[in-house]
């Protein structure tokens, strides 16, 4: 089941998604498997015959959800939406191998695409792709950079890179098509952590630019 | 008291319950390819239908038996044998110590799963034992079978002189309601399937359509007539699910299978309905299928009416487990 606000990327929308989310989270109906949220829609997965067990008389599972889940919308939307967000600061060593290309396509520096790149606060607006990968964003339209036409085959954990509008960090080394600016000493991902994810939607998230020694220090991948 | 592999197959893993709960952070359900099979073996040897199995492909792992088993085997047939004997899928087998099971050529289907009473112990990850392959997690040390691996068991309550077939198992009339010939796979149009242009449509649900070789727990990909939406089309990221059909770029499609993303951009114009992943998972590169849609009603009845038969057949299994070893 979808509930979508439109294909679109905003904050605000994207508050709705989430505190619907977290209401599902702390109060889920019986047959409630988990609910995904994306920039702008949510996703609800139920188990129909746990569904219909738990609701005695319901002939179709499907339309009992989306009463329910439109019913909780309608009831969210009346409400500000209100959650704790957490900051989250990440340092970044910022020497990836699109940082020429991206500075080029912009017409701007190396130096400039960094700055713009760390000089704002984002928003992560979902994971996906890979365990524990945030999408954030906006980037500052000076940087907005399209996916490269020919994704790479390994892309390091630890990545950052961006794509259009959107900047986000790889968790784990995973095929790739973003363009890479920087890297993080941070695990943004570990299995035997608990979470094993540092960020989770509606995060903020700032980038401070590090050097290379401070990079080698705080490196918690040890790549070898 | 243990199986060790003595030769190693193509992506043999332990796979356990489904992982729910954590697709918020990117980590997917996973688990069997074919949920049928898996929970099928287990009910054969009086498991829970969760208990961890090996899954397996052809070339399959040579194993050697360390101690007794009662096991069974349930879904591809890769022409089994124990000491050269062969042996039947949908059965349980009594297995005597230092016996070894072979597969010696792919008969049918791709996805075989391997039971053992009690199941196979295994290392839980997210409070499943299924192998998590990108996060090198669960299941056996997070990643697939090598040779030499140790898999340990439960301790038998039953002592054998020698390898014996039981007297229960699926009928061919059961598995043909699962897996009949010529299955036109059903499922449901999906969140951008008003998209489609609307020849797409039809072709999509008149032709037919083969399984590309290039295909992994992640995602079927498929040849065949491509399909194109009406106007191009900029999606945003958002949740999909084992049984999306997605619409490539080049107009080719996907289907996404258990080791899904969580999350996709390209348009999801039709979800294959759970009650028929099982025959779609058993696919092998070149096998041909049609789709045809049905309503969300007539998947939920299916679904639901499937996972009935299996708790009447799980409920007949356990009887005849608990008659045969009462004595």
């Amino acid at each position: 089941m979808l509930v979508s606000y439109g294909n679109t990327i905003q904050e605000a929308i994207n508050d709705r998604v989430i505190s619907l989310h977290q209401s599902f989270r702390t109060e889920p109906f019986i047959g409630l498997v988990e609910t995904v949220p994306s920039y702008s829609s949510l996703t609800v997965f139920y188990d129909p015959l746990l569904v219909r067990n738990g609701h005695p008389g319901v002939r179709s599972a499907a339309d009992l959800v989306k009463a329910i889940v439109r019913q909780r919308a309608d009831t969210m939307n009346e409400t500000p939406a209100l959650f704790k967000k957490k900051t989250v600061i990440i340092p970044v060593y910022y020497h990836g191998e699109d940082l020429d290309f991206v500075a080029s396509q912009n017409n701007l520096s190396k130096e400039e695409v960094i700055t713009l790149h760390h000089s704002r606060t984002y928003r992560v607006f979902m994971i996906g792709f890979l365990p524990g990968f945030p999408y954030m964003g906006p980037v500052d339209e000076g940087i907005a950079t399209a996916r490269r036409s020919s994704p790479r085959t390994k892309v390091k954990a630890g990545s950052i890179g961006i794509a259009g509008f959107q900047t986000g960090i790889y968790p784990l080394d995973s095929p790739g098509g973003w363009q890479l600016i920087g890297e993080t000493p941070l695990k943004i991902f570990d299995k035997m952590k608990e979470p094993v994810c540092l960020l989770a939607a509606s995060d903020e998230v700032r980038f401070v630019p590090i050097t290379r020694e401070e990079f080698e220090r705080q490196d918690e991948y040890h790549h070898s | 008291m243990s199986i060790i592999i003595h030769k190693q197959g193509l992506l043999a893993t332990v796979q356990g319950k489904q992982r729910y709960g954590y697709r918020d952070a990117g980590i997917g359900p996973g688990g069997a390819m074919d949920l049928f099979a898996m929970h099928a073996a287990n009910y054969l040897v009086g498991n829970e239908e969760d208990a961890a199995v090996l899954e397996m492909n052809f070339p399959a792992p040579e194993i050697v038996f360390r101690k007794d088993a009662l096991i069974s085997l349930a879904g591809a047939d890769m022409d089994a044998c124990v000491d050269e004997i062969p042996l039947p899928v949908w059965k349980p087998v009594l297995i005597k110590k230092d016996s070894v099971l072979k597969f010696r050529k792919p008969v049918h289907g791709s996805k075989l799963y391997l039971a053992v009473r009690e199941g196979w112990i295994a290392e839980k990850w997210l409070g499943s034992s299924s192998t998590h392959l990108k996060a090198a997690a669960g299941g056996y040390a997070g990643r697939s079978l090598e040779k030499g691996d140790v898999i340990e068991f439960g301790e038998p309550s039953f002592f054998l002189t020698e390898n014996k077939i039981l007297p229960w198992g699926f009928t061919s009339q059961e598995l043909q309601e699962v897996y009949p010939v010529n299955k036109a796979m059903r499922c449901i149009c999906g969140a951008e399937w008003s998209l489609l242009a609307s020849s797409s449509k039809t072709i999509f649900s008149e032709q037919s359509f083969a399984l590309n070789n290039q295909n992994d727990r992640m995602g079927y990909r498929l040849n065949g007539p491509r399909l194109f939406t009406e106007k191009p089309v900029e999606m945003i990221s958002s949740a999909v699910d084992a049984g999306t059909v997605q619409l490539l770029p080049d107009g080719n499609l996907i289907v996404l299978m258990a080791d899904h993303q969580t999350t996709g951009g390209y348009p999801r114009i039709a979800s294959v309905i759970k009650a028929d992943i099982p025959p779609l998972a058993q696919l092998n590169a070149g096998d041909e299928f049609r789709f045809t849609i049905i309503d969300a009603a007539e998947a939920e009845d299916a679904l639901i009416s499937r996972q009935q038969k299996l708790q009447e057949i799980k409920a007949a299994f356990r009887q005849q487990y608990q008659k045969y070893f009462q004595h």
